[in-house]
């Protein structure tokens, strides 16, 4: 045991503050309520603070901080996309993702490990060569590389993947990172909370109150709260939240499972990702393989997990390293997934005043966390959408305005 | 594995149909606005609503009414026997 730890059993009033605020009474009323402490919500919160001095929020959380799809993402950061509004918008995230720690003060363990996406057909290589040459236009580090650099990389990867899906180039994207997603939900709840925003766990949002065309405030278990503003970051629980306020959206929630391993020796540094296998593989700090397959086959809205999840995709990852035949599955969860046609968000304003939305994060949020939260302070400070997220808007299904990130999605759908 | 009982199939595993959505039937009038909407707009709530569901192997279509809050299946019908086409 350290010293720092043991000095703490004989001193009666613990040294360490709490990491965030716990008020127990909910005021009458806040400039800005944020549903969903999650890393969105919490990030949203911080920067109304820090860059537009809006200090009087609360944000509510039917549960615990971080406890829905930031505490259930497999953590992978990259920018790797297809778009012009996707690469623009996911490049100033992963930037902000590398100075975090220190923004924080609190170390996320950001770590840089590189990102393949395997191709295993032609058209596959066909959609890397085209996001390679999107990421290098907008200075995005992306290149395709072919089997000897991925085996220079990854020596224990089986590139003929048991015959049936060769492996014959990839998408290598070098500042692809993880880092601990609970870290950031609580780093960015800690900085809210010193600057004076409050965080009400267990405070389920039951109804969204309206006058006319504007949103007035929400009603909670613990009673009315007023507010100026209502920030929906609820991934899983959109449809919901938005039928409160009589909107609809094309979001339809799928379960998205994941799985860690037993810990075992260090072996792979780098992010393998393979979109036809409907597999991704990365080795966290200590030494767990997570890994993740694609979206349950149907619409649910539950974070059961199955047994189908975990014998499907050690059916894919044997081929490509046989290796793990041995080492078991720990632990399974599943997240409830936001997913929209385009494989883009929905964020911004929405036809209710006042009324703003950050969802439709299918299986791409946690990379997305700071500059979520950072044009979504904007957003509503300024009361109307932030130039980097206006190709996100709500309002483009019905102008037939799709985003098409569907090729740049990791994972199988 | 999860198997249902289908009429003219007998008990199936359901990885053998792809589960094409809720049944939204055209509106009989569009106006300048809905059609964007009606395409893309779902109601994705914690409900029990009736599903197309296609099985790969006999490309026969079903309707199935399913809980998706449970994802218990409460009843099974061949898409022809009540739908048109």
């Amino acid at each position: 045991m350290s010293i720092r730890l043991l000095k703490y059993a004989f001193i009666e009033d613990w040294a360490e503050p709490r990491f965030f605020n716990t008020p127990n009474e909910l005021s009458d009323s806040y400039d800005v309520v944020v549903i969903g402490a999650g890393g969105h919500g919490l990030a949203t919160a911080y920067y109304l603070a820090r860059d537009h001095g809006i200090t009087n929020v609360a944000v509510l959380d039917q549960s615990y901080i971080g406890g829905g799809n930031t505490g259930r993402n497999t953590t992978i950061i990259r920018s790797n996309y297809l778009t012009e509004e996707g690469v623009k918008f996911y490049d100033q995230s992963v930037d902000l993702f590398k100075s975090l720690s220190e923004e924080l003060d609190l170390n996320i363990f950001y770590s840089e490990r590189g990102h393949f996406t395997l191709a295993h057909s032609d058209a596959t290589l066909r959609t890397a060569r085209w996001r390679a040459e999107v990421n290098k236009h907008y200075g995005v580090d992306s290149e395709v590389v072919g089997p000897d650099e991925i085996l220079k990389v990854c020596p224990q990867i089986q590139l003929d993947c048991g015959g049936n899906h060769e492996i014959l180039g990839a998408l290598y994207h070098a500042p692809g990172a993880v880092a601990r997603h609970d870290a950031v939900a609580w780093g960015y709840a800690r900085r809210a909370s010193e600057a004076g925003i409050e965080i009400h766990q267990h405070t389920k949002v039951t109804a969204i109150d309206t006058e006319g065309d504007r949103v007035i405030g929400v009603t909670t278990p613990r009673g009315k709260v007023k507010a100026g503003a209502v920030v929906s970051a609820v991934a899983g629980f959109t449809p919901t939240l938005l039928s409160m306020v009589g909107l609809t959206s094309p979001i339809e929630i799928f379960p998205l499972q994941a799985c860690v391993t037993e810990p075992i020796k260090p072996w792979l540094d780098t992010i393998i990702v393979s979109g036809s296998l409907h597999l991704y593989i990365s080795q966290s700090s200590r030494g767990e393989m997570v890994m993740g397959a694609s979206l349950d086959p149907m619409e649910l809205h539950s974070r059961r997990s199955t047994f189908e999840f975990v014998s499907n995709l050690s059916d894919q990852l044997l081929d490509m390293f046989p290796f793990l035949s041995q080492v078991n599955v720990n632990r399974q969860w599943a997240g409830m997934a936001d997913m929209t046609p385009d494989f883009a968000p929905v964020m911004g304003t929405t036809p209710v005043r006042g009324f703003y939305v950050d969802a439709g994060w299918g299986t791409w949020g946690f990379k997305a966390t700071p500059i979520s939260g950072k044009t979504m302070a904007a957003t509503v400070a300024n009361g109307r959408d932030d130039d980097l997220i206006t190709g996100f808007n709500l309002a483009r299904f019905g102008d037939y305005e799709l985003v098409g990130e569907k090729g740049a999605a990791a994972i199988g759908h | 594995m999860k198997y249902i009982d289908f009429p003219n199939l007998g008990c199936r595993p359901s990885t053998e149909f792809v589960v094409a959505g809720i049944v939204d039937p055209e509106p009989t009038e569009l106006n300048d606005t809905s059609p964007g909407e009606w395409v893309f707009n779902r109601d994705s709530l914690p409900m029990r609503r009736t599903e197309w569901w296609y099985h790969t192997p006999t490309q026969l279509w079903f309707l199935v009414e399913r809980d998706t809050a449970s994802d218990e299946i409460f009843d099974v019908s061949l898409a022809g026997d009540t739908m048109d086409g």
